[in-house]
């Protein structure tokens, strides 16, 4: 009898934490980084992992002075001023831009889905005729280079509407993955970026995972060029040895959604320069 | 007449002897072709069998990032007639599929990890 009373608290325990709602979620990872890195502003986590590698952060702030993205925010400028074969142009599809990065990503109510900033410019393309753009590489990342620039200053300030089963359910999936051990290594994202967050995987320093939504696109000088998130995705998928999913698929849209939440309140300073 | 006797001999038996070696070759080559045909139809098997385990990986979101490669790379070398090598890629992608279904299995149900404080 003991012994079923004892399952049935740590399946009662088990349950509680698992239905956590997103702002419960969102505090235990603020508290768990405060518990870490007791030194740390909640701001400075906008600064991704130079928030807490004092070393790096000197070679970034270097950087910095000298914008390695720059070309691609003007390259940018140009495709949101230039219209369409049809005349329109994306000014037409956004008519709050172009500083609309803080109002992505969103749950669709109509599409039923989590709308990303870089789907919703391919929809806008696609409605004017235009041919969809590459979701990892090319020139998505200008016009997003562009868009992050206008919209520094602004904060992640994405909602999860609770009386919306489908938002809730995108949430979770993306909560689940986030999670989930996979590829041959046998990691989750939060091994890495929770867990063992500040220690380091060979040289590099591991991120923590509040700030990780704020600064893209972002200039790589791995890469040589400015890249999306979900390229980065796919990149962090191949390092634990995972088949990546695809860019701007369900599972990507959805763990974009749940860590943008986690980043909620964080100033958005895209686009970045990272090693 | 005894040295034109031992030379009749001797090319008797050089063309018997040589009849014997053609023989044996043509039966030894026929037993290699049926010895490939049996590697080739095992390697297909195994490609065949890796490729379902892969498949069931994926439809539970569980390949791993190598697995297509191995199957691909097993195929050519099967292709190339290197079937040793082959079988070793096939059946590591298996291993691999089997291992990337179980582990997205085991996790179908989200856990939170207990150093995540609510």
């Amino acid at each position: 009898m003991k012994k079923i009373l004892i399952s049935l608290a740590v399946l009662a325990l088990t349950a509680t934490s698992v239905q956590a709602g997103p702002e419960e979620d969102r505090m235990a990872f603020i508290n768990y980084y405060k518990g870490k890195f007791p030194s740390v502003p909640d701001n400075e986590y906008a600064n991704g992992v130079y928030a807490i590698d004092p070393v790096g952060r000197e070679n970034w702030e270097a950087i910095e002075e000298f914008p390695p993205y720059e070309p691609f925010i003007d390259a940018g400028q140009e495709m949101w001023e230039k219209p369409f074969a049809n005349g329109k142009g994306y000014k037409d599809c956004f008519p709050k831009g172009p500083a609309i990065a803080h109002l992505y990503p969103h749950w669709d109510k109509e599409q039923k889905m989590v709308m990303t900033l870089p789907l919703a410019l391919n929809h806008c393309r696609e409605a004017n005729g235009e041919k969809p753009l590459k979701y990892k590489k090319g020139s998505i990342n200008n016009i997003l280079s562009y868009i992050a620039f206008q919209s520094r200053g602004n904060r992640v300030d994405v909602k999860v509407p609770q009386d919306d089963p489908g938002a809730v359910a995108a949430y979770e999936d993306g909560k689940k993955f986030y999670f989930t051990r996979r590829g041959q290594l046998n990691f989750s994202c939060a091994n890495c970026h929770l867990q063992n967050t500040g220690l380091k995987v060979r040289t590099e320093i591991l991120s923590p995972t509040v700030g990780h939504v704020t600064h893209w696109p972002v200039y790589r000088s791995k890469w040589g060029t400015v890249g999306t998130l979900h390229r980065r995705f796919t990149g962090c998928n191949k390092n634990i040895r995972a088949k990546p999913m695809k860019a701007q698929g369900e599972q990507y849209r959805n763990l974009e959604y749940f860590l943008s939440y986690m980043s909620n309140g964080q100033e958005l300073n895209g686009p970045g320069a990272r090693k | 007449m005894i040295k034109t006797n031992m030379i009749g001999a001797l090319i008797v038996a050089l063309s018997l002897f040589m009849v014997a070696q053609v023989s044996v070759s043509a039966e030894s080559k026929a037993g290699m072709v049926k010895m490939d045909d049996a590697m080739a139809a095992k390697v297909a098997d195994a490609i065949a069998k890796a490729e379902a385990a892969r498949k069931k990986a994926a439809s539970v979101d569980g390949e791993w990032r190598d697995t297509g490669k191995f199957i691909k790379n097993a195929q050519k070398a099967a292709d190339a007639g290197e079937y040793d090598k082959a079988l070793k890629l096939a059946k590591r992608a298996e291993d691999e599929g089997r291992l990337g279904y179980e582990q997205a299995v085991s996790q179908s149900e989200l856990k939170i990890p207990s150093y995540l404080k609510y």
